[in-house]
C-alpha cells in the first residue's frame, strides 16, 4: 500500500473544516477558562472558608474525573435539569470548565511563588487587596504563569479530540470521516497528526512571545542567587 | 425531572464491574508503559543514531497527538497490516505506548537526581555498565519515580475511559450499556463519574505520601 498525498489533498476540505472547528472551539474555551480560573484561584486564598472549599471541591472534581465523563456529564445531565444543551454548547462549557481548573492551579502555583512578605508589606503600606494583587503579585507571576499554561492549551486541544464523542465537527471527527470514506490509515493519521502539531506550535509560538513581552520582575532571593552565579 | 437514585442502587454491581476492568487494563498499561520507558531511555543512550532517531520521533508522535486519535490507529490500523488484534489487548497497547512516552521522561528526571559519584565509585570497584543499571542506577530510579508512576496511572484510569469508543466493556462503556437498558442517562452518568472520582481522589492523596516518602529517601 503505498502512500498517496492525493488522497489528503482529495480529503482537504473535510479537514480544514476540522481543523478551524478545533481552532474555534479551543480559543473560545481558552479564553474563557483564562477568565474563570483567576477566581477560582483567588478563592482559594479567600479568608472565608465556603469559598475556599467550593473551589477546592471545583478542582478535585474535574482534576479527578475522566474528561470523556465530563463531557457527557454536561450533555446529558443538564438537560435532564431543564436546560437545553447543543453539543457545540456542552463541548465548549465542557472544554472552559476543564481548562478554568487547570489553568486556575497554574496561576495558585504562581500566586504561591511570590514571597508572602511583599504582600504583607503591601498590604501594610496602606494598599488594598484588589491593587495589592494588581501591582505587586500579578506583574510577578506572570512569568512563572505562561509556560505551565501555554502547556494546558496544547492539552486542551488534544483533549477536544474526545468532543468529536458528542458529534462535534472537530478535527479528529474529521479524521475519523475520512477513514470511514478512504481507508487510508496511514495518510489521514499523517494529515491529522501535522494539522495537530500545527495547532499546537502556533499556541507555543504565541506564548513564548507574551512572555518575552512580559516584565520578568523577579524576586530578592532570585536576584541574589543569579547576581551570586554571575560572581562564580 | 427529578434524580431517581435508585436506578443507580440498581446499576452499581454492573458499573462495579466495569470498574475492575477499568483498573486492569490501567495497571497493565502502567506495567508495560514502565517497561517501554526503560528501553526507551537505553535505546536513547544508543550509539545506533537511527534508534535514536526513531525514539525521538515516537516520543514526538506520542506527544503531539491526541490519545484519543492513537487508541483509533491503533485499534483501526494494525489489524490493516494483518494483526488482528482483540479489543482489550489493542487498549493496552495504545495506553502503554502513550504511557510509555511520557514515563521515559520521568526515568530520564530520575537518572539526573542519582549523585554521579555513586556511578564513578560503582565503575572503580570495575563494575561493568549493565550491571551498574541493574544494581545501582535502575533501584533507585525505581523509588524516585514511584510519586510521578502512580500519578501516570491516576491519569491512565481517566484515560482509559476513551477505550469506551473502540468497544472495551470499561467502566465508561458499562454506563453507556447500563443507560441503554434503563434509559436513565444522568444518574448513571453522575454515578460513574463518582467512581473515578473516588479512584482517583484516593490515589491522589497515596501520591502525596510518596511524595513525602521519596523525598526523605532523598536525603
Amino acid at each position: 500500500m503505498p502512500f498517496s498525498l492525493s488522497i489528503i489533498a482529495e480529503a482537504w476540505p473535510t479537514f480544514e473544516a476540522g481543523l478551524i472547528t478545533t481552532a474555534i472551539f479551543c480559543s473560545v474555551a481558552s479564553v474563557l477558562g483564562l477568565v474563570l480560573a483567576v477566581p477560582i484561584a483567588l478563592a482559594q486564598f479567600s479568608r472565608s472558608w465556603p469559598w475556599r472549599v467550593s473551589a477546592k471541591v471545583l478542582v478535585e472534581i474535574v482534576r479527578d474525573t475522566p474528561f470523556l465523563v465530563q463531557v457527557f456529564v454536561i450533555y446529558f445531565v443538564f438537560p435532564a435539569t431543564g436546560i437545553p444543551m447543543s453539543s457545540t454548547v456542552a463541548g465548549i462549557l465542557a472544554l472552559t470548565i476543564h481548562g478554568a481548573v487547570y489553568f486556575s492551579e497554574s496561576i495558585r502555583g504562581a500566586i504561591l511563588s511570590v514571597p508572602k512578605g511583599q504582600v504583607d508589606a503591601a498590604r501594610a503600606a496602606g494598599m488594598s487587596y484588589p491593587l495589592t494583587m494588581r501591582r505587586i503579585v500579578f506583574p510577578q507571576m506572570m512569568g512563572y504563569v505562561l509556560p505551565p499554561i501555554g502547556n494546558q492549551i496544547v492539552g486542551l486541544i488534544k483533549d477536544s479530540a474526545v468532543l468529536s464523542i458528542i458529534s462535534v465537527p472537530e478535527l479528529s471527527m474529521a479524521f475519523q470521516n475520512v477513514l470511514g470514506t478512504t481507508f487510508a490509515a496511514p495518510e489521514a493519521f499523517v494529515a491529522v497528526a501535522v494539522l495537530y502539531w500545527l495547532l499546537t506550535s502556533a499556541v507555543t509560538l504565541v506564548m513564548s512571545r507574551l512572555e518575552q513581552l512580559t516584565p520578568t520582575h523577579r524576586s530578592t532571593q532570585e536576584m541574589t542567587s543569579l547576581l551570586a552565579k554571575a560572581d562564580r | 425531572m427529578t434524580l431517581e437514585w435508585q436506578y443507580v442502587a440498581h446499576a452499581l454491581p454492573f458499573l462495579l464491574e466495569g470498574t475492575l476492568i477499568t483498573v486492569e487494563v490501567s495497571l497493565l498499561a502502567v506495567a508495560l508503559g514502565l517497561l517501554v520507558g526503560i528501553l526507551v531511555v537505553l535505546g536513547r543512550q544508543s550509539r545506533f543514531k537511527i534508534l535514536r532517531a526513531l525514539i525521538i520521533a515516537y516520543i514526538s508522535i506520542v506527544r503531539g497527538t491526541p490519545l484519543f486519535i492513537q487508541i483509533l490507529i491503533v485499534y483501526y490500523a494494525l489489524p490493516a497490516l494483518g494483526l488482528d488484534i482483540p479489543r482489550f489487548e489493542s487498549g493496552v497497547i495504545a495506553l502503554s505506548l502513550n504511557s510509555g512516552a511520557y514515563i521515559s521522561e520521568m526515568i530520564r528526571g530520575g537518572l539526573m537526581a542519582i549523585p554521579k559519584g555513586q556511578l564513578d565509585a560503582a565503575r572503580a570497584f570495575g563494575m561493568r555498565s549493565g550491571l551498574i543499571w541493574r544494581r545501582i542506577t535502575l533501584p533507585q530510579v525505581l523509588v524516585l519515580i514511584l510519586p510521578p508512576l502512580t500519578m501516570e496511572f491516576t491519569g491512565l484510569l481517566k484515560s482509559s475511559a476513551l477505550l469506551s469508543v473502540i468497544g472495551l466493556v470499561e467502566l465508561t462503556r458499562r454506563a453507556q450499556q447500563v443507560i441503554g437498558e434503563t434509559l436513565r442517562s444522568p444518574e448513571v452518568w453522575l454515578a460513574t463519574a463518582a467512581l473515578y472520582f473516588i479512584m482517583c481522589f484516593a490515589l491522589g492523596t497515596v501520591t502525596r505520601r510518596l511524595e513525602k516518602a521519596a523525598a526523605a529517601y532523598r536525603l
